[in-house]
């Protein structure tokens, strides 16, 4: 007894001991998150160990987040106390933390590296009076030059874009002088910029990107693609591979691609060129990498500590030597190693001369509107004007004040009224036997059920109410505040606008009809046709073909969308190879609405047939063959036995598969959003695709994307009672 | 109204023969009856007749027209489906007008006919209903009127009456009767079973294992069974057949128990000793009470031609069916009388026979030992 208790005792001790070693610990712990990945990665962790070694007892833990879900990670984790104490990330973004008071004033560690750092990267940080992270790093565009495709040509003058272009002669048709992302408008800010233009005016923080500068820049684009300078369709990605293949001469990226090209091609990279001849230079836009202090941090004064540290001199020296970094310390700059490095001193002279940023809320509402202006202009140089005017008009959409807040109180009323008048009505109900004893009576009834209404209940009455809740609410990353109906108004009023201008729901729903009708005509008759294929009986290897006909509905839908976005491809897709192979001029497939359309709707078609064809099947095989004996000895040909007797027989099966996949059509986000991605300028996109944009790409108005989603509820509801009513009139009323 | 004449129609499906040389005419007006047990290929053979087989050889010819290789709808033939296979989307109107709109008649044409085909078979209560909503027997009019509204060359029926319940049988099949005489069509039925045979053939043609047994008018086939096959395979219960041997006198056939007097005029001299099957149908046989045991049946000295030791009895009400061996087979005799008066397991029966009752087969091929009538 005695031994129990000493052991007993002992155990406590043991535990009192773990918990307060943890504390301990848990005091000399610092936790960070960064997004970096490769000889970043190394560096970085180089750098944290050094700390470590430099504090003994100090322990950094470290999370390497992928880049897509980062902000929306931190956004939810440091609130909730479980996020890092420092963090890694851009500076624009300061603006959006700061709303959601995620990040701490970087103040006191800048304090004590401040007078070492580059002015512009101080200047990013700054918001009020105050400054939110220590700069770390400069990201921008610089010139990378093919040293041999530059020779061949004769050696031109790099000094702007239109000596550059003159190379074009010098070089073989199937190279060209410069290979950019020129419809994107972060790349095609840099040359906006040197023609005295903006995209965003920071200052009075609204959207800059029409007038004068803003049409000549597109002219001189349109220029230099009408002259084969620069190819035509190129992506981000793409220009990775013209310079490895040695058909760049130039190619304007950022230091990402030094990490991409490997040791393949000889190459320098120097500042970005003038635009014109004696004109001024290219200005890229520069993004800051800073260390941001969390909010709700467990170590701040420690977090501040490796804040400083990581923009001392000593790790910056590892992360530009060893991670490749353009670092914000300007003393190492001096140093023999990093003043010898051309590819990264490049890089810096590039950042001095580019513009940081703009950190304005609205600044990221300009991105969508700007590249699709740009990409409209590139495609047809007419609507230029008409493109930049629209790009303005989208912006002004998707910028526009907030609905006035309204006070939910009538609502709470109407609600609570309801709420009292079930609940005087249940009171009054429960008072009668006859009701008691059928409650009673059927208790075992809901036993049986109970499970699939908590089910039902939670995964769609909740979501929906939910949503339908959310759609009477506005407002911009996440800060919502009730508005009423103000939102629907908003949108059945197309925002005061012309009610079928491209991107009202009008437009956007005619779209989305169009796109349900046209692909539920091919699923249906295609499905059809290869059930009656594959029901002939006498049809050899029969399972074979059903089996490789059912395989593009099992393959998952997005990989269906990227391959077949793959093939619809410029340059590299099968279809227009296809093409080029019957002597037609490959067709830019996303550049008119009828191509496009027609790629997401032989996308939509590869992947619905099937659906159709095992319904139809299953149809076929439940018509007794006497009725085709009947119809033959009734004196009915092949095809009077396919309209009088398997198409009605189908009918009754077909119709709820239809009205099944009009509603999956209606909804088909994944090819729309793989396919055309809404290309050209939104005009492909559907009402849920739409929603999705609202909700996601422009500064997260869940409310109004919440509103969007309970119209289309509402559409489908009225189009399937539709089908439903147009199906019991057709089938003679019989029941 | 036309003639049909099959010549050695044969049809393999898969490593079946299922028509094995198949002869058969048909004159105008007639009623045929094609009837064998299951799988003797009597549903096939009606189906050949639509063209909705193609026999492997052999010709089909339909009022001196070769059809062998003609499609369904060339042929004008109608034909009623066991299921009765009507259109379940179209109401009983659109079902009976369904063949004349194909073959372009007149909506005029099409309305008269369907008129007159829906009084002939009273139809035209049910003529806006659809088929799921009516009864079997209704169907079976139904799939009726839409051959007859064609106004066919010829009629097929296969097993029309099957899915009908027993009383509606018999009245339909009454119907059917009626319908035959008041049209005077050529007709075609494929039954498996006896009674409709009987009672509606102009001719009967009986089929086993994909051939002819017999064919001619039914009364004769079940008076003159021309094998052993054809008679058990009419009449109900079944004849019954025993081993037997010719006597010395060649006078009777004899087996335990059975001593069956020949005739000799329809079988001539029959050597003695020779080894037979007697076939006796068991309404044929009278009792001869002075010489049965108990209930008034006594066991009598003088030598009777069946002696039956009852082992079961089936009473019916107004006759009662006693079974017990004769000659090592089982043998059932049709007993009249009221209830007490029949005889109980354990009596001995005495029976007799007219000779012109008593069939003789050969036991090898099963053919009958009668020359021809």
């Amino acid at each position: 007894m005695r031994a129990l208790a000493r052991e007993a005792l002992a155990l406590v001790c043991a535990m009192i001991l773990i918990v307060c070693a943890r504390d301990a610990a848990a005091q000399r712990t610092v936790t960070v998150w960064h997004p970096y990945r490769g000889a970043e990665q190394q560096a970085f962790d180089q750098v944290l160990q050094a700390f470590e070694r430099a504090h003994p007892g100090v322990s950094v833990t470290t999370l390497a987040v992928p880049f897509d879900a980062y902000a929306a990670k931190l956004e939810a984790a440091i609130p909730r106390g479980n996020g890092p104490d420092l963090f890694v990330d851009a500076h624009e973004r300061i603006p959006s933390y700061l709303a959601r008071r995620i990040i701490t004033s970087a103040d006191t560690a800048i304090a004590r590296v401040g007078s070492d750092l580059e002015p512009i990267a101080l200047e990013a940080v700054q918001s009020g009076s105050e400054r939110y992270g220590v700069p770390l790093a400069l990201k921008c565009l610089a010139l990378f030059v093919d040293e041999e495709l530059w020779e061949r040509a004769g050696r031109p003058s790099l000094d702007s874009l239109e000596s550059i272009a003159r190379a074009r002669a010098a070089l073989p048709p199937s190279a060209y002088p410069l290979v950019y992302y020129a419809s994107n408008a972060y790349f095609h800010s840099a040359i906006v910029h040197a023609l005295g233009g903006q995209l965003f005016d920071p200052q009075r923080g609204t959207y800059a990107f029409d007038g004068s500068p803003a049409i000549e820049s597109l002219t001189f684009v349109q220029r230099l693609l009408a002259d084969r300078v620069i190819p035509p369709e190129v992506d981000g990605a793409s220009v990775t591979p013209y310079f490895r293949s040695g058909r760049a001469m130039t190619v304007i990226s950022g230091p990402w691609l030094v990490g991409e090209l490997g040791g393949g091609r000889r190459y320098r990279v120097v500042v970005l060129p003038r635009v014109r001849d004696g004109g001024r230079v290219m200005s890229p836009f520069v993004t800051v990498e800073v260390a941001f202090l969390a909010s709700n941090a467990r170590a701040p004064e420690l977090a501040n500590e490796l804040a400083a540290y990581l923009a001392s001199p000593a790790a910056a020296r590892v992360r530009a030597t060893v991670g490749r970094q353009v670092v914000a310390t300007q003393s190492v700059w001096s140093e023999p190693e990093l003043a010898n490095d051309a590819v990264l001193a490049a890089f810096r002279r590039a950042a001095s001369r580019g513009r940081v940023m703009p950190t304005h809320n609205n600044m990221r509402l300009s991105w969508e509107p700007a590249n699709q202006a740009i990409r409209r202009a590139l495609r047809d140089p007419r609507a230029t004007r008409v493109a930049i005017d629209q790009g303005r008009r989208r912006y002004e959409d998707a910028s526009r004040p907030l609905p006035a807040k309204r006070s939910p109180l009538p609502l709470q009323l109407a609600l609570g009224l309801i709420a009292l008048a079930i609940a005087l009505r249940s009171v009054q109900r429960a008072r009668d036997p006859d009701f008691r004893a059928a409650v009673k009576r059927s208790m075992p009834a809901y036993a049986y059920v109970t499970h699939a209404v908590v089910i039902v209940a939670l995964l769609v009455v909740l979501p929906l109410v939910l949503g339908a809740t959310t759609s009477l609410y506005a407002g911009r990353d996440g800060a919502l505040e009730y508005v009423g109906g103000a939102n629907y108004w908003d949108i059945i009023t197309a925002r005061g606008g012309s009610l079928f201008a491209s991107g009202t729901f009008y437009a956007v729903l005619l779209v989305t009809v169009l796109w349900t009708v046209a692909n539920l005509a091919l699923h249906v008759s295609i499905g059809v046709v290869l059930a009656l294929v594959l029901s002939r009986p006498l049809l050899k290897l029969r399972a074979v073909y059903r089996v490789l006909l059912i395989i593009p509905w099992a393959v998952p839908s997005y990989v269906t969308a990227l391959a077949w976005k793959g093939i619809f491809h410029r340059q590299t897709g099968a279809m227009n190879a296809i093409l080029s192979s019957l002597g037609v001029e490959p067709i830019s497939w996303f550049a008119q609405f009828s191509t496009a359309f027609a790629a997401n709707v032989v996308t939509n078609t590869w992947l619905g047939f099937p659906f159709m064809m095992v319904v139809t099947i299953g149809a076929l095989a439940a018509i007794p063959k006497d009725l085709y004996e009947a119809a033959e000895v009734d004196g009915a040909t092949p095809w009077q036995q396919f309209r009088h007797i398997t198409l009605p027989l189908l009918r009754p099966t077909l119709l709820p598969a239809v009205s099944m996949g009009a509603v999956w059509t209606f909804n088909q986000f994944n090819v729309i959003f793989l396919v055309s991605g809404g290309e050209p300028d939104g005009a492909t996109e559907i009402l849920v695709t739409e929603a999705y944009r609202w909700a996601f790409t422009r500064q997260a108005q869940y409310g109004y994307a919440a509103a969007y989603a309970v119209l289309i509820f509402g559409v489908l509801v009225l189009g399937t009672r539709l089908l439903e009513r147009l199906t019991l009139g057709k089938q003679g009323g019989s029941k | 109204m036309a003639t049909l004449s099959l010549r050695t129609i044969r049809k393999v499906l898969g490593a079946n023969a299922i028509l094995k040389g198949i002869d058969l005419d048909v004159q105008s007006g007639e009623f045929v009856v094609l009837v064998g047990p299951s799988g003797c290929g009597k549903s096939t053979l009606l189906r050949t007749i639509a063209g909705l087989e193609t026999p492997d050889e052999g010709s089909i010819k339909l009022d001196d027209r070769d059809v062998t290789r003609a499609e369904p709808r060339e042929r004008d033939i109608a034909m009623v489906f066991q299921s009765y296979a009507l259109y379940p989307h179209l109401t009983v109107r659109d079902n009976l007008a369904f063949g004349l709109r194909l073959r372009g008649e007149s909506e005029a044409t099409v309305k008269s006919r369907v008129e007159e085909v829906s009084q002939m078979l009273g139809l035209g209560a049910l003529l806006d209903r659809l088929p799921k909503d009516m009864s079997g027997g209704q169907r079976q009019r139904v799939a009726m009127g839409r051959a007859i509204a064609r106004r066919p060359k010829l009629f097929l029926f296969d097993e029309p009456l099957s899915n009908l319940d027993a009383a509606l049988r018999n009245q339909v099949r009454v119907e059917i009767k009626k319908l035959h005489a008041s049209l005077g069509a050529t007709m075609i039925y494929v039954t498996h079973d006896q009674v409709e045979a009987m009672t509606l053939a102009d001719q009967l043609v009986v089929l086993n294992s994909g051939k002819v047994e017999q064919k001619g008018p039914p009364l004769e086939v079940y008076a003159r069974p021309a094998s052993r096959f054809v008679a058990g395979f009419l009449g109900s219960p079944s004849m019954n057949f025993t081993d037997a041997v010719v006597s010395d006198d060649s006078t009777s056939a004899v087996a335990e128990g059975l001593r069956a007097p020949i005739d000799r005029q329809r079988f001539g001299a029959i050597e003695r000793g020779r080894k037979v099957v007697v076939g006796i149908r068991p309404h044929d046989v009278t009792v001869r009470k002075g010489e049965s045991s108990a209930h008034g049946y006594r066991d009598g000295a003088t030598p009777t031609e069946i002696t039956v030791a009852v082992d079961v009895v089936e009473a019916m009400g107004f006759e009662a069916y006693a079974h017990g061996p004769v000659g090592g087979a089982p043998f059932v005799a049709r007993v009249e009388g009221a209830a007490d008066a029949l005889p109980r397991r354990g009596d001995r029966l005495a029976l007799s026979v007219e000779p012109a009752h008593v069939h003789l087969f050969d036991p090898e091929t099963g053919r009958s030992l009668a020359g021809a009538p």
